[in-house]
């Protein structure tokens, strides 16, 4: 049966399999139809009934259940429902065991619950939500005047509301991702980012980063990864993008390079946010929040994320990305750690022996590289070394 | 122990993939769930065998509310003994409208991880419940249950 237990689970899979199977609008029309009008009617029927004191109870009641540690604040005379989430259960779910098979779980709670308010003359103020589990909200009715609260459990005081990505929401309407661009979509984002060049060049930390082949064909727009970006091992310049890797311990460099450059001149740091990784408090380094790859990537059925597996290192999601950017790409330094040299890293001394961490894998390796190289077809030029490693695997 | 509530939402996915894509889509949708979402036992049943099976949905029932359960292996084949459908009851005790082929999910969803694992599934009884078994492959028809 499909039980109760796992199901934020399979609901974040039947987004994806919605999204896959019929589209970006199939899932909106799912929550407003299935969610909001049906599955959670009864929010809508005690909300007619007794306005914003029914929606509380309904969500007080909705708390208890699913052991939500959250707090709902009501002021009826300022005509304002606040939520205050510092662990949700639901992405919790996913977080714990792992699981991101659809662009954005946070975003069925916008999905359902604006379109609920709607139907009972209520609306959304406001919203945000970091993707790690902390969000919060006010909701009010329309026809009434209505005023902010500020309470001393905002989430945002929380040293957990640092993690991750931010989407915000004032008046209903959803806000830029970034304040210097339009889209509210990060796959529209990193598009827009990346539009004014044809051509990028993705580079690994591997010794063919610097032989006479890449040096040859680097071209103007380089995507990096954190370590590059921090030490300059691989690349001198200014990147046009910086990938920034799930267990990074280059932070503080990273924001000092960052901070340190012209605002102009910086480029678009960017992190794969992985379920089952700790999540990077960057606020508290002082960058800015990356924006997030793994939509795009889902989006372009060039990454699935496998409970319990090995994922892929930095910089094949590097490469992965410049293949859903639909860019003219080159790559280099990305050696599968077996470079004749014996250096893993440029600048290191030679080991002769790399043993694979647990959360990777020479075959994650190959098997995604291969299929972003084949959906790039004739568009990427491959460093000789990398194309006989995946020759021979 | 889960929200209950949930169960609302399984019904009214149902509903909505009828309703707007028809059965066919349905079917996939509870099949690929199935294969996909649940690779990790399938994986583990098609390793362990019946025991792991039964005692996979014996731990799954326990966390499901006012489910009554039994699960039973006999020689290779798993026997489970639903009682009491947890989704049912609760759907039935808030009034909900239940979708008439909801029992259909557990057909092609456990349908699907059981396939994938070597098994064929096969149910009697429904809409409260049910008597459900997973009968290997390569095993002889044993007779409708």
């Amino acid at each position: 049966m499909l039980g109760c237990q796992d199901f934020c689970g399979y609901y974040d899979w039947t987004f994806h399999y919605l999204r896959r199977k019929f589209g970006q609008e199939a899932v909106h029309k799912f929550w407003i139809q299935a969610i909001a009008l049906d599955s959670q009617s009864h929010y809508a029927a005690a909300g007619l009934e007794r306005g914003l004191a029914g929606l509380y109870d309904t969500w007080v009641k909705t708390g208890v259940e699913e052991k939500c540690d959250w707090t709902f604040t009501l002021d009826e005379a300022k005509n304002v429902l606040r939520l205050d989430m510092r662990e949700c259960p639901s992405k919790g779910f996913l977080l714990k065991n792992d699981r991101n098979a659809d662009e954005d779980y946070c975003d069925h709670c916008i999905g359902w619950i604006d379109p609920a308010l709607q139907s009972i003359g209520a609306e959304v103020a406001s919203h945000e939500h970091n993707h790690c589990g902390q969000c919060w909200w006010e909701m009010r009715m329309k026809d009434r005047p209505h005023e902010s609260l500020f309470v001393d459990v905002d989430i945002r005081k929380d040293i957990r509301w640092q993690r991750g990505f931010l989407d915000r929401w004032r008046e209903g309407v959803a806000l830029p991702v970034l304040a210097r661009q339009a889209p509210t979509d990060p796959c529209d984002v990193l598009r827009d980012w990346f539009s004014g060049t044809d051509q990028l060049t993705v580079l690994g930390r591997g010794p063919s980063a610097l032989d006479s082949w890449t040096i040859g064909r680097i071209g103007d727009a380089v995507i990096v990864t954190d370590p590059t970006y921090a030490t300059h091992d691989v690349y001198e310049g200014e990147p046009l993008g910086v990938l920034i890797g799930d267990r990074s311990t280059q932070l503080e460099a990273v924001s000092e390079r960052f901070n340190k450059t012209d605002p102009d001149h910086r480029p678009l740091l960017m992190h794969m946010f992985l379920p089952g990784c700790p999540m990077i408090d960057f606020v508290s380094v002082g960058l800015p929040r990356p924006v997030p790859i793994l939509p795009l990537l889902i989006r372009h059925g060039l990454y699935t994320h496998q409970s319990g597996l090995p994922y892929p290192t930095t910089g094949v999601f590097a490469l992965m990305l410049a293949v859903a950017l639909s860019k003219h790409i080159t790559v280099a330094g990305i050696d599968l750690y077996k470079h004749p040299s014996g250096r893993v890293y440029n600048g290191e001394v030679a080991t002769y022996k790399f043993t694979w961490p647990n959360w990777h894998s020479e075959a994650c390796e190959t098997t995604h590289i291969s299929a972003a190289l084949t959906k790039a077809g004739k568009s990427v030029r491959v460093h000789p070394r990398l194309e006989r490693l995946l020759r021979d695997a | 122990m889960s929200a209950p509530d949930f169960y609302f939402a399984i019904n009214a996915t149902a509903r909505h993939i009828l309703e707007e894509y028809g059965k066919d889509v349905l079917i996939d949708y509870w099949r690929s769930l199935g294969r996909e979402y649940y690779r990790g036992r399938i994986v583990q049943w098609r390793e362990g065998g019946a025991a792991v099976i039964a005692e996979d949905w014996q731990q799954y029932f326990l966390r499901e509310p006012n489910a009554v359960v039994e699960a039973a292996v006999d020689g290779e084949i798993v026997e489970l003994d639903i009682r009491t459908c947890p989704a049912i009851k609760h759907l039935r005790d808030s009034g909900r409208v239940i979708l008439d082929c909801f029992c259909e999910h557990c057909d092609h969803t456990c349908g699907a991880m059981a396939e994938a694992a070597g098994y064929r599934f096969e149910r009697a009884g429904g809409m409260g419940s049910c008597r459900q078994r997973f009968v290997p492959i390569t095993h002889k028809t044993m007779g409708a249950i």
